[in-house]
């Protein structure tokens, strides 16, 4: 094996990365300006029973993981239409709820053993056909989402208050936001697993918002750091035998890191020098 | 036009904090709104906006509402341009699926000009001083083709060429044939307007300054107002309310 020679296994979890990057990116960057991190890590840790129901009771995996996690985005999107308060709690209660039904069921009903770990952190290098083709919906519906209601997702980011009296009454758009980020929180779990969604779809996010202040930019850039954590992610855990998805999120890790670091720095030394 | 009558508005879950508010607001007149910190100013806006409830009483409101909302943090941090906030006001006129296209950018280029900011378009929203965003905000108001203009505090923090600059934009509002709504902590300011509205919990005085604005009316308005010190203890003095009556 040489550097650039790829085992077929390594190629389609390379394809797996490649393909979500685009979607993880691209709402990784709404929903850091919209506050709906924790959101996104309830509805990809909601999923968690799901799948070990799927796998108890030998139905398809994405199934139970869709079913759980459109459960729980359902219910935290209904109180975020009341509350921010009411949003968070509710937001806090699934979260609990689902690890502890998903630990319930793996480790007293159905005894699921080893296969727990990959649920919870993916599977990167044991992907089916349907896993890229999610990957790849996923992206293409956040691409479409972010060109046709991207304005108006800003607009109530900015000024809730004022977007209203703007006349962006409808709460469509918010609605297919939470929707899109549940969607592509499930087609995150081959690669990341239930508990590290976040580090594809909103660590390279917030790491990229250090870097820019233009929308466009924080967006490019936001899917080239996600495409490029997964490659690096990918290549270093199949020469160093880590698993995938713990490589990816510690590689993330790092690059917000030292962009935090290097930020803080850059303007401490902008300030002694104004 | 705005027309209120008998309004009281509190908070969801909590005691009504502005009560018997009573008055109106025609096309092309400039409405001046005094209150202390805390007196329901921005209650009210927000009332008139639909985001709070009334309590009693009743409004009506005819045509579109625009805002130039009090800066809050969140807003400078926002990977905005000034023509992205523009556009916003948009947002309005196509159906929720539709983004603004060439015309509407045509068009918000065209309102930041009307607000001399024509070349200040590219520019982050949270990097522009005070008085550019203010603009910028009013601007949107303008792209809305709004019929009612809330301003909410927005001499705060400017300096006298920014505030002349505003006062001047908010006389060609009203000119236009706009309604226009703006809270203040400067009485001389309101003096010059059609109307003042005094707030303190509950409406103190509505109608044209010569009469509202008399040693009474402040004295009441601005009564109560407590300086709290930072444990907490509140003494009753009376904010500067008499500085800023005299001036
Ligand atoms: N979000 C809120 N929830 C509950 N009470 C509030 C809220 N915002 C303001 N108030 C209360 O309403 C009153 C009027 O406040 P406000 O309208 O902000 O005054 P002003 O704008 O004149 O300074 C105050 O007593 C304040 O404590
Ligand atoms: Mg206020």
């Amino acid at each position: 094996m040489t550097l650039i020679g790829l085992y077929a296994f390594e190629k389609r979890a390379l394809y797996e990365v490649l393909l979500i990057a685009v979607g993880a990116g691209l709402l990784g960057t709404w929903i850091v300006l919209r506050g709906l991190a924790f959101y996104t890590h309830a509805v990809a840790a909601a999923a968690f029973p799901g799948l070990v129901l799927a796998a108890g009771l030998g139905f398809a995996p994405m199934v139970g993981a869709a079913g759980t996690g459109a459960l729980v985005a359902a219910g935290v999107g209904g109180a975020s239409a009341r509350r921010r308060a009411h949003y968070d709690v509710a937001t806090a209660l699934a979260l609990v709820g689902a690890l502890v039904a998903g630990v319930v069921l793996a480790s007293n009903v159905f005894h699921s053993g080893a296969e727990v770990d990959s649920l919870l952190f993916g599977s990167l290098f044991a992907l089916t056909d349907l896993d890229l083709v999610l990957a790849g919906v996923a992206s293409v519906l956040a691409l479409l989402g972010t060109v046709g209601l991207g304005p108006r997702w800003l607009a109530t980011g900015f000024d809730a208050t004022g977007a209203r009296a703007l006349g962006v009454r409808s709460r469509v758009p918010d609605l297919v936001l939470l929707a899109l980020v549940a969607f592509a929180s499930v087609a995150t779990l081959a690669a990341v697993g239930a508990l590290l969604a976040t580090a594809l779809l909103v660590v390279p996010a917030a790491t990229a918002r250090l870097w820019t202040n233009r929308l466009l930019a924080w967006q490019l850039t936001s899917v080239a750091l996600t495409a490029a954590l997964g490659v690096a992610g990918v290549w270093l855990s199949v020469r160093t035998n880590a698993p995938p998805g713990a490589t990816i999120a510690a590689l993330g890790g790092v690059a917000f890191l030292i962009s935090a670091l290097v930020n803080e720095s850059g303007s401490l030394y902008r300030r002694r020098h104004a | 036009m705005i027309d209120a009558r008998g309004l009281a508005i509190g908070y969801r879950g909590g005691p009504t904090v502005l009560t018997d508010v009573t008055f109106s607001v025609m096309p092309g007149e400039r409405v001046g709104v005094l209150g202390p910190n805390g007196g329901g100013k921005t209650t009210l806006m927000r009332a008139l906006l639909g985001e709070l409830e009334s309590r009693a009483g009743t409004f009506t409101i005819e045509g579109r509402q625009g805002t130039v909302p009090q800066t809050e943090r969140s807003r400078l941090d926002y990977p905005v341009s000034a023509l992205d906030v523009v556009l916003m006001g948009a947002l309005g006129r196509g159906p929720w699926w539709r983004r603004p296209g060439r015309a509407e950018r045509a068009l918000a280029q065209a309102a930041l000009e009307r607000v001399g900011l024509e070349d200040r378009a590219r520019e982050t929203f949270g990097e522009l001083s005070g008085g550019q965003r203010q603009r910028v905000l009013v601007a949107r108001a303008l792209m809305q083709d709004a019929d009612i203009v809330l301003f909410d505090e927005p001499f705060t923090g400017l300096d006298t060429p920014s505030a002349a600059r505003l006062t001047a934009l908010i006389d060609a509002l009203a000119a236009e044939g706009r309604s226009v709504l703006v809270s203040t902590h400067d009485v001389g300011q309101a003096r010059a307007w059609d109307h003042v509205l005094c707030l303190n919990g509950r409406m103190i005085e509505f109608g044209p300054p010569e009469h509202v604005l008399t040693e009474t009316v402040l004295a009441e308005t601005y009564e109560h107002a407590v300086i709290r010190i930072p444990d907490g203890w509140p003494r009753g003095v009376t904010q500067s309310a008499g500085a800023s009556a005299r001036a």
